[in-house]
This record gives C-alpha cells, structure tokens and sequence, in this order.
C-alpha cells in the first residue's frame, strides 16, 4: 500500500469536515497535509458541549479521530497556518501556506509552568470570550496538538519573557517567526469550515446592549464542563441562574437582509440546549420562538422527546425586538401567529440560534472557483469544496461529505 | 523473536522530585526490565536520539517511563517492529497524588513500573494477518438507483472494479420515475433534468464497471478483502468490500386509507403516483390542487420520523402545475416547511410562482368526495378552520422507508443462566426481525446488517455514518436515514471510499475504524475451546462462524480488534500478541498487595482506553487527585474484561474494582457497540461467584465515565474507597 | 371559510405590489414590529393570510390598512423583503377606489392632506389640519380642532408647526404659500390619477 510515487492531498481546514476527509484519504493509503488556521485541530465541534440528538460529547468522537491521526505516519498537520496562493490543476498543484508563530515549539510538554508564570490575559477564544484565560494558554483540554500557546501580544514583552524564563524544557520560543511553506499537491480539499453570523447585524435583538443575550454557540460553552462557569448555566451579566430562558429561531438565517438561506442546525441546536437547561435547571421556564421546526429525518424523533418533556414551550413568532431592562431581563415582543396575538415575554436569558455563514463568504479561496449567491462552494470544481463551505450542515452531513471529498481527491491525485 | 529490552525514565515534568528513581528501576527489574536509562526530559529531541540509537544497535522492546500513552507519541514511536510500553508516571502518578503520602505515591509509581514491565515482557510486536490467496480488490455495489449508481462510478474512476448488481431490469432506481428534479444548483430557482442518462452513460461506458441487473445476491460468503458472492443468475463474484445502497420504499398508502381517504378517490394519489403523471404529462386541467405533507410522516402511527425530503418534493410538484397553468389554484397543506440549507429558496420560489401554503395542527386533514374533492383543515395562521373546495386532486406526500430488513437483538441479558427468561426473549427479538435479505450474508450472527431504529443498518450515526456493524460492508444513500437526492448521491462518493479503504486494510493485515491500522488480531488456541460458543454470539462485528460442530471459526478480516471475545471466552484461549487475559491478568498480578495491617487498600480501575482513559489524562492535568491506592489499567474495551481478571485480583488480595467506561443503552457510545452493556452484564452476574467466596458484591463497580466526566474521576474514585474503608479489607490478603 | 384565490389574483394584480405578499412566510415580524400594533387587530401577516383565503370584504374594509403611518420598520425588517408599507397603502388606495372606506377620519384626513398638497405644492402643518377638521362644516370643525388642542400644543413644543401658522388669513387667502409653478405639479397629479384609474379598471 505505499503511494510514494503520488502526490500528497492538502486539506484545508482541520474541523470534523476537514479531519474526516484526511482520515479517509490517508487510511486508504494516501499522504495528506492538514493546515488549520486555529492553533488545535477539531473545529468547532470541540466547542460543543453535546451533539444531538445522542446527548454525548464531541470529545468521544474526536479522541477516537485524534487516535486515528496519531497511529497515521501519512497525515501532517500544520496548526496557525493558512494558504495564501494555489496554483496549477488537479494533480498538481503549488500551495503556499503562511504559518503565524505560536513562539511554543513542539519540546512543550503541556506542563503548565508557562501559564502559571505570566499574569497577562487575553478573552478565551475558545469560550467565545465569555471569560479570560493566560496570554500562555492551553486552547482547550483535548488540544491537538496537546501543545501551549502564546499570544502575540506579549511576546515582545516582559510577559513573553515571564513565560520563556519559566519553561523547563526551553520550549518558549519568542523569536519563532512563523514560516511560508511552498507545497505540492495533487488535490485541494476546502474544509474552511463557518462562522457563526454576527448577532449585532440585527440592530433590533440589541446584542451588544445587554450580556444577558448569548449566541447558540456561547451558550455551548455556558453547559460545558470545561466551559468559562465549569458547566453552570447562568447569565453572564451577574452570574445568576436563569429562570427564564428564550431560544430565538432564524436569529439572521431565512432572512434576506441577513442569510437568506436556512442554516439547519439551529432548530436542533436549541432543542438540544433545552434539554441543557432542563438538566441543568429543573425549575426553568424554556420557550423556544420559531418560524417553522426543521428536525430532518430520524432527528424528528429528537424533537418528538422534547416535546414529550413538556417542560418547553413553542412559539410560533419571530421576534420583532428585544429591548434589555435595568434588571438584566429582556422584554421580547412578537406575534404568535398561531393565534394572532401580539405579545410582550419578559425572559432573563436569551439565546439568538445564530446561523451559519460560510467562511468562503468572509475568505475567498485564493483560486479561480465560483460560488453561489451566499459565498458558498459550488460543486464539482478544481478545488473541492466539503462541508459547511458547501452547505451549513450538521456533524453527520460533514464526515459524510469528508468522506466523498477524500474519494474525489484520490481520483484526483490518481491521474 | 528474540527480545532486547530497555528501560527509559524520564524525570522531567516533577517526576524526578516526586518519585525515587532507583525504587522505580528496581521495581520493573522485577518484570525482567533490567537495563534503565534516565533522561532529563526524554521527549526533548536529545532524549529521543539516546533512544532511537539504542534502536539502531538492536533494542526492540522500550519501557518507558514518562507520560501518558496518550501524550509525546510521535516521539516515543519507533516503527511497528519496536515494542513500546508507556508507564504513565506523569499523569498517573505525579499529577494526580498531591495528597497522597510519599511512600504511598512511591508505591505508585514502583506498581505501575512492575505492571508496565510485565506486559512488555509478555507482549509481541503484532505479525499482521495475511489474508490466504490474492485479496479481492474488487467493490461490489448492490442497488442501482442514484446513490449506488454513484457509487460504482466515483470507485470505478478511483481505479477499481466495481461490480453493480440491480434487482430490476434497468438501472436507475427511483430515478426511472422522476420527471425532472427541483432545484439544485445556484440561484435555485429552476427545475432540472434528470440526471439517470447521464449517469447510465457514464456507467455503461466504464471499463471498470460491470453490471448484472435483474439479479439479486443469493449469498454472500467470506470476509472483506475475500467476498465470494453467488448472484441469482448464476454468477459467482469475488469482491473486497460491499455497499449496499438498496434505497427507499414509498409508505404504503393503502395504510393512510382512514387518516387521508387514500382509496376512496381516484384523484387522491401520493406523491410518487403524481410525479409519474407529471412525467407522462398528465397535469393537464388540473385547476386546483391541494398537497398534504407529512402524510404518514411525523406520525407515530406510521412513520415517528421526518422524510426529509418530501417537502422539497411538493414545492417542486406544485411548481409543474404551476408552470403547466399558470391559473392554478395549488395548494401546500404543511405541518413545518422543512427547506433546510440553500433549499429555502426553493421555498420561495414556489411561493412566487403563486403556491399557497397552508400551515396545519396535527390533525390529518379531512378530505371527502369523489370526483371534485373537498378538504377541511385547520389553518394554523388563521387560528379557524378552513375548507378547500372543488379540487381536482389530492397529493399525499408520503414518506419514505429503508429497503433493509429490521433486525432486533435479544437483549444481554438473554445470554444469563436463566435459561427460560433467555430463551422467551430471543423468541421475542425474532419474532420482530424481519425474515428477508438483501446480502444474505452467511455469517453465524445471520443473514442482514444488525440494525437501530427503524431498521436504519448504522451504527454511530453522528461521528462515523458508514460504519454498519460488519466489517467492509457500508451502506449509502436512503437505506441509512431518510435524505434527499443530492445526499445520496454524494453519499455514494463517500461510501465508496469507505470500501476502497477497507480493502487496502485487508490487504495491508490491519483493523479498520476504530483501530485503524491496528495489526495485532485475536489468536485462539483451539484445542482448549471448549465450544461454548460465547466468542461467536458475543462478537458486535458477527467476525466469527461457527463449524458444525460449534467450533469458532474466526475472520481477522472481518475483526475490528476490540477484545469482547476475549473477555467472554471462559477458557481463555483467544489472545492478541499485546493483549491477552494473561497480560492483563499478569499485571494485576504484579501490583504488590501491602499487609492488612498497613491499611493500604488497593484498588484497579479497568478503564476504557477511548473515553475513561482520557478523562484520567485530563484530570490529572487539570490537578485534580486522588487515592494513591489505586492502579488503572487500559483496556481496549470494557467488553474485552475477562471476569478471570477479577478472581485474579480478589484473589491476590485486591480490595476492589472498579471498571470505568462509557454509556450503554439505546444512546450508547461504545465505539464496540456493546463493550460497556457486555460487562455491566457480566458483572451484574459476578456477584454470586462474589457471594460463594464470601466477598461483598460492593468490591466491585461499573462507573459511566463519559471523556467529559474529568471532573468526576476524582470523586467516584474517593467515593468507592469510602465504601472500601467500610466493607473492610480482602479476606484473601496474604493468601 | 371557503378558501378562494380570486381576491388574491386581484391583489397580485391591481394593488400597488400586490405580488410581491406571495413570499410572505408569515413569521409575523410586521405586526410586531408596527408602532401601531396597539391599534392594529390584524397586522400585515394576518391581512396577507386573510387575502390569500380569499376574504375581500373583511380585508378591504378593515381599518388596519388605513393605520399604516409609513415608518418603514416592517418593511425593513420584513425577511422575505416584502414592501409591507407599499402594499397597506396600496391596498387602502385600492379600497378608497372601490367606494370602501374602512377608516372614515383617516380617509378625511388623507383628503384633507392630498387636497393640501394639490392646491399649495407643499403640506402645510397647519393647513391641513384645519382643512381636515372643517370638512364637516364650521361648527363642528371648531369642536374637532378644540379636540385636537393638545396634540397642537405638543407640536408646537417640539417645533414641528410655528404659532405664526395661526393667522387667519393665512388660511383663507389661498395662493400665499403656493410653490413655483403649482400648475405644472398638478398637471402631473391629474396624469398619475389618469394612469392609475385605468389600472384598476
């Protein structure tokens, strides 16, 4: 089974999309590059704290992929790095990739020395900000690699210095200044992955007026243990625990001044963060606003148990505005359009179900490829796009997806 | 082989402040690691080279002493030919003893060395299986309709031979019936043509390709990389891997006949029915129209799940009548609009070629007359009921379910000595498993793919999707969860690659998903079998038949190496060359049991390498600790604990155990499917061998551990050495 | 209720862009979001559900398609980017043409205001006003304009209408605040009438 002779597949992006499409491609036999811009592989998925509709963590699925990449001679993975240029065609193309410093090589150990010895810090990208974390930091405590990192910000400084003093093992490295790959390969797999869309475009949900208005994505961090509250839910603006909470539906996504399109995960998503709540705080009220439900296929039976609960209540309505109060609560107003009546629901948590914008609609592929009226992938390009650069998706859709762009890579990198 | 054995310390990360260093190398050279060298930091590139030079010179069995198996592998690495043992000092000894005694954590560390030395001198570095004869390198794809036929073309153009079997005369499937298709592509407004000629020219025109339609498969022999599969018509193929891609049937409508009226009407047809019209150009005169979704779907009397694609279906049959009269009333009766992803267009072009749509409650419609049809129904977003009059016909948007025989296992429990309770359980599973096949697979668990719900042939369905429970064989497209067209048809590409992929594993010896690459396999020794046939029900991958006489007869190629029959053989005999129940066993046997009167209890913690393993790693390096007193050991699989391990430990004066894995149940997370369920079983039964040897049943725990539960492990640990203080030491101590 | 397309068909087709509801998905932001949602009963989502079942005479004469004060917010924020405010005025202009007049003072008003404009070329805060209340004649005119006082007051306050406004002959000398060429702006009025009666016909 060796492939010497074939080119390497280079796989952009390392999130459930990317790794899966790298794991499938170098168990068959092939060599793969894995570039991620993160400083860890695993995407965004390692932020969840529960998939649904199984309730289990994404670390479960994610120590087993690790493994895979680990016992894998033929996989390379280059964190804090991104392609600047591809050029050529399928089966052979020249990619650079700039590679940005973590001033941490890989002498690190994970020991923690450098985090306890420097005072900086900066917000947890991880956690979406909800806390702090050292400016030499762990990402997260599944990291791949299981490496620490330090903040540009103080590199150049007396903290770097801090840091770099107190690692045993000469592992802090102030004067990395990254570096520019030039590579070659047969097959570009896209796995650039999306972000979630930025709840203060809707000016009249008021996301920037009150810290008691999470997105679905804090809210993830908000119910995991290792999450900025160690997996108590409360409101970030005073630290209680709600009694209240609002899930709001399509918060940007179906929307034509926003995302015209539906992101598809977002229903399933807040059915799944009730049963946080309902977990977490037995006494809460959970009301989830929707247009319509959208829990496709076998997922449908996920909704049917929520439901069975009866612990939420669903309403028909789009939230028109939410106007924060001096207490910390938000008044939303809507009208329930299953009876007409225009309300006004004062909860003291709300969670915006943010959509999924696609990262090519921020970051273009720096290739001549076309995409759809929202910045997604079309398919069947030169290079290939996979997962939620083709579509929002929700984890199944995006190892399926992986799983065919591995395929047509090797086509590729075949001929 | 002959081995050559070294040791390496490493004293980095506060080993060498925590921990004696002479204690540690004495206690391995106890397990016959004689020779130790010490570094600094033993992952630094210098203390890898001083390794990697010993290599060179002929070392080919490493003990080293360092940090988790989990951490530093690509540094501690040495080809497969290198037997390496990791003893965790770090994680589970350092990091976790910050209350602990100095003697106690030393005791620590020396167990752990003895436990790490036994085990790389009972180890073999694995010999990978060789398939005997040429491996078939060839796909067989069964099911010829948009998601197989895929299939067969992205494996084809990928260099291999597909073989692509369909039970009808013509390929294409569901296709052969579709019109046109809805809209796919950006901007997504425009109904498409049907991709089938297309496909069939690709198809016809592959050299790779080779297909048998109007046949079915009789039988299928063998294991992955040597499937020998008899055709209907007489064919014998040989293939290395299998995708099943059978599809969908539609809903029987006949069974909507009192919800939805189907039969009482020539003009109420389904949607499958419509879209034939549409494609014979049969919309004519049709001046009002109503379409009702989730006819069948969504219903717990029918079909609990969601179709998923038949709502994109009615935007896209509303849009022909539309587009056939422009004058048309039509009419989409819904209970959610599911359009999901870029598909929201769809939606709104439907609407903006003039379809109402009609949001209903749960109540099915009522839907009388013959000839012009009326409907009632309540309308949602007029808060009344409404009714439609003077229809020219009714679309039920039936949904759709797998062509896969339902297959439902006994539970566990059913393996226990109450031989009457088994049996009536095994009658009732059987009684609900259906007794058709598509792959006829001869294979001692029986003929199909085990299934979940709804006869969904999957086995983890959120993080690895093709994975069914046989080895090599991967189901694509609708046979596998309900999903629309342009799905299946990737998912064919993908499960294409699975099957290449499977058969590069058979040809190269190694285990596919979840221990990939894995070489070792289980070994039996025959002549102690006593033919009691546990290895051969208890298998979750069904990897071993059976002879006639109740022999196993095992298929490495079918094995995904998780150990289960090792764990349920009462004998003994089936081993891995670095696994076995003599290892382990022998490991337990190397921790040294103080005297009663010390009062050091000792406690092993069996925990799943995947997710309990894990979680320990973590707490450790989030600081949590806990009782010097207990010893873990990894195992690949909570399945894989033979119950010979606990007699061992009670019997060498082990006070208790504790066997940490993940969730079972419906939601389980084994990724052995069973491993977790098997030995809560097992021990459940435990508790009467317990019993005749006068020991408490409370020595021994299953704990759930999830890989998120890291800040559990330190208080489920505290808590059963709580209940250890209180039970009181092990008789057997001294023994 | 019969559901019916035939009012729909007429909407789509003779409204101000009519059309343009069919993409309504009915998520109800409109209603929500009308600083009049106080006064309205249905709102745009429920008129537009009402139009597509048919129900012209409970559209045409419900007084909430005369309410719309053409602040935009709906239509701004409608996800489907329906011009919900084009459309409520469109369908209060198409009731008024068919001899329905679902809200009586607003359609005086409205009167008052076109007439204000058809005549000067500009609106007039005071003159409109005072031609709205005395379009039942002087005595009850006065009694509307007592009525009204604070609201007056108000708009003082806040600048918006001068006390110089106020002088008599302001009002019964017509022509004084006439814009540049008035005659050649009505001329246009006169035409756009034209076209749109013949629209509707």
């Amino acid at each position: 089974m060796t492939d010497e002779t074939k080119k390497a597949i280079l796989v952009v992006g390392g999130g459930m999309s990317g790794l899966s499409a790298a794991l499938e491609a170098a168990e068959a036999g092939y060599q793969v590059v894995l570039v991620e811009k993160n400083a860890y592989v695993g995407g965004r998925v390692a932020q969840l704290h529960q998939y649904f509709p199984k309730l289990c963590p994404p670390y479960c699925g994610l120590e087993i992929n690790f493994r895979r990449v680990k016992s894998n001679p033929r996989i390379t993975i280059h964190t804090l790095a991104e392609v600047t240029s591809i050029e050529g065609a399928p089966g052979d193309f020249t990619v650079k990739v700039k590679v940005s410093p973590r001033y941490v090589n890989d002498k690190c150990t994970a020991c923690g020395k450098c985090a306890d010895a420097v005072s900086a810090t900066i917000p947890n990208p991880f956690n979406y900000g909800l806390d702090q974390i050292k400016a030499a930091y762990l990402p997260h405590d599944l990291a791949m690699p299981l490496r620490y990192v330090i903040d540009p910000s103080i590199a150049g400084t007396d903290e770097g210095q801090k840091a770099a003093a107190a690692c045993p093992y000469g592992a802090v490295d102030l004067g990395d200044a990254g570096q520019e790959l030039s590579l070659n390969v047969g097959a570009v797999i896209w796995a650039a992955g999306w972000t979630p869309y930025d709840p203060s475009k809707i000016e009249y949900y008021n996301f920037d007026k009150s810290p008691n208005i999470v997105t679905n994505v804090q809210f993830e961090r908000l119910a995991a243990v290792n999450g900025p509250t160690s997996g108590a839910i409360q409101r970030p603006g005073d630290g209680a625990a709600p009694k209240k909470v609002a899930f709001i539906q399509c918060a940007g996504s179906r929307d034509e001044n926003h995302l015209p399109f539906c992101s598809s995960i977002c229903c399933l998503a807040s059915l799944k963060q009730s049963t946080y709540v309902m977990e977490k705080l037995p006494e809460a009220e959970i009301t989830i606003y929707f247009i319509d439900i959208r829990a496709m296929d076998r997922n449908e039976d996920f909704y049917t148990k929520v439901k069975a609960s009866n612990k939420v209540q669903f309403v028909k309505s789009k939230i028109a505005m939410i106007t924060p109060q001096a207490n910390g609560n938000l008044i939303l107003e809507g009208e329930n359009t299953a009876t007409g009546e225009r309300f006004k629901a004062e909860h003291d948590l709300v969670v915006l179900a943010t959509g999924m914008q696609p990262n090519t609609a921020l970051s273009q592929v720096p290739f001549d490829v076309t995409y759809d009226p929202y910045g997604f992938l079309t398919s069947g390009q030169a290079v290939i796009g996979v997962g939620t650069v083709r579509r929002p998706s929700e984890v199944v859709t995006c190892v399926q997806d992986g799983t065919s762009a591995a395929l047509k890579a090797i086509q590729a990198v075949g001929r | 082989m002959s081995k050559k054995v070294c040791g390496y310390l490493c004293k980095g990360c506060g080993i060498g402040d925590a921990l004696d260093l002479g204690g540690l190398k004495k206690a391995a050279g106890e397990q016959g690691v004689k020779e130790f060298k010490e570094h600094d930091v033993l992952c630094s590139p210098e203390g890898v080279a001083m390794i990697q030079a010993d290599v060179d010179a002929g070392t080919n069995a490493l003990l080293i002493a360092a940090c988790s198996s989990r951490a530093k592998t690509d540094e501690f690495s040495f080809g497969n030919q290198v037997l390496v043992e990791r003893v965790s000092l770090r994680e589970q000894v350092v990091w976790c003893s910050a209350e602990a005694e100095d003697d106690d954590r030393q005791m620590l560390g020396e167990d752990y060395m003895r436990m790490g030395g036994v085990k790389l001198t009972k180890s073999e570095p694995p010999a990978p299986f060789q398939l005997e004869g040429e491996v078939a390198k060839a796909v067989l794809v069964v099911g010829g309709g948009i998601s197989g036929l895929n299939a067969a073309i992205a494996a084809a153009e990928a260099g291999s031979q597909v073989y692509l079997v369909e039970k009808e005369a013509e390929l294409g499937g569901f296709l052969r019936t579709i019109n046109k298709l809805g809209p796919q592509t950006a901007p997504y407004r425009e109904l498409e043509d049907n991709p089938l000629p297309a496909l069939l020219e690709k198809v016809s025109g592959h050299a790779n390709i080779k297909t048998f339609t109007g046949a079915t498969v009789d039988k299928t022999e063998g294991a992955p990389g040597n499937f020998t599969i008899s055709l209907s018509n007489g064919e014998s193929l040989r293939a290395g891997a299998i995708i099943q891609a059978t599809g969908w049937t539609p809903y029987d409508p006949e069974k909507l006949a009192g919800d939805l009226a189907y039969g009482s009407s020539p003009n109420i047809v389904t949607n499958v029915q419509f879209e034939q019209k549409a494609k014979e150009g049969g919309l004519g005169g049709i001046n009002s129209i109503a379409f009702i979704q989730c006819a069948g779907s969504r219903d717990a009397n029918h079909l609990p799940y969601c179709s998923a694609f038949c709502c994109l279906v009615s935007c896209k049959q509303a849009m022909y009548v539309k587009q056939a009269n422009p004058e048309a009333s039509v009419y989409v009766i819904y209970k959610d609009v599911r359009t999901p992803s870029q598909s929201e267009e769809v939606y709104r072009e439907a609407q903006r070629q003039g379809v109402i749509f009609i949001r209903r409650d749960e109540a099915y419609p009522t839907i009388t007359g013959s000839d012009k049809l009326s409907l009632e129904t309540m309308d949602v977003l007029l808060n009344e009921k409404v009714s439609l009059e003077e229809l020219d016909m009714v679309v039920l948007a039936t949904g759709m379910k797998p062509n896969n025989p339902k297959v439902v296992e006994a539970p566990l429990v059913a393996f226990g000595e109450d031989q009457e309770a088994a049996k009536k359980l095994v009658e009732e599973a059987k009684a609900q498993t259906e007794d058709w096949s598509v792959l006829n697979l001869q294979y001692r668990q029986g003929p199909n793919l085990p299934t979940l719900k709804y006869a969904m042939p999957d086995s983890h369905f959120i993080c690895f999707p093709y994975e069914t429970r046989r080895t090599g064989i991967y189901t694509s497209g609708t046979v596998r969860r309900p999903m629309r067209l342009t799905q299946a048809q990737d998912d064919g590409v993908g499960a294409a690659m699975k099957a290449i992929q499977a058969i590069r594993a058979a040809e190269a010896g190694c285990a596919v998903h979840p221990r990939s690459g894995d070489e070792s396999f289980p070994e039996f020794a025959m002549q102690r079998c006593t033919q009691c046939k546990r290895c051969t029900e208890e298998c979750p991958f069904g990897a071993i038949n059976e002879d006639e006489k109740a022999n196993p007869l095992p298929n490495p190629t079918r094995c995904r190496r998780c150990g289960v029959c090792m764990g349920a053989c009462p004998e003994r005999i089936i081993s891995f060359k670095n696994y076995s129940v003599d290892i382990v066993g022998s490991q337990i046997k190397a921790i040294e049991v103080p005297e009663e009167d010390e009062e050091k209890p000792r406690v092993v913690v069996l925990a799943c390498e995947n997710d309990a393993l894990p979680a320990i790693d973590m707490a450790a390096r989030l600081g949590k600790s806990w009782s010097a007193f207990v010893r873990f050991i990894p195992v690949r699989c909570l399945g894989s604990v033979n119950l010979v391990w606990i007699a061992d430990a009670l019997s060498s004066g082990i006070d208790g155990l504790i066997l940490m894995g993940c969730r079972r149940g419906d939601d389980y997370q084994c990724h052995f499917i069973k491993g977790s369920e098997l030995a809560n079983v097992r021990m459940s039964k435990i508790s009467e061998t317990l019993q005749r040897l006068v020991l408490e049943s409370d020595r021994i725990k299953v704990a759930e551990v999830g890989i998120t539960d890291h800040d559990k492990v330190a208080g489920i640990i505290n808590e059963f050495m709580e209940t250890i203080d209180s039970v009181g030491p092990n008789p057997y101590k001294g023994f | 209720m019969d559901y019916n397309q035939t009012f729909a068909k007429e909407v789509y087709e003779k409204v101000d862009s009519g059309d343009e509801i069919k993409v309504c998905m009915q998520c109800g932001v409109c209603g929500a979001t009308c600083p009049l949602r106080g006064e309205m009963k249905y709102g745009p989502r429920q008129i537009w559900s009402l139009i597509r079942a048919g129900r012209r005479d409970e559209v045409l004469n419900n007084p909430d398609i005369m309410l719309c004060t053409s602040c935009y917010t709906c239509q701004v924020r409608c996800p489907r980017g329906v011009p919900i405010m084009e459309v409520m005025h469109g369908l209060a202009h198409y009731a008024l043409a068919q001899g329905i007049v679902p809200r009586a003072e607003t359609a005086k008003f409205g009167k008052a205001f076109w007439e204000g404009i058809y005549d000067t070329g500009r609106v007039d805060e005071a003159v409109v006003p005072i031609k709205y209340c005395l379009q039942d004649g002087l005595v009850a005119g006065l009694k509307k304009s007592l009525g009204m006082m604070d609201i007056g007051l108000a708009l003082m306050k806040a600048k918006r209408m001068k006390p110089k406004m106020f002088i008599p002959p302001n009002i019964f000398i017509p022509g004084v605040h006439k814009i540049k060429g008035v005659k050649q702006l009505q001329r246009m009025l006169d035409k756009a009438a034209a076209i749109d009666a013949a629209k509707e016909a």
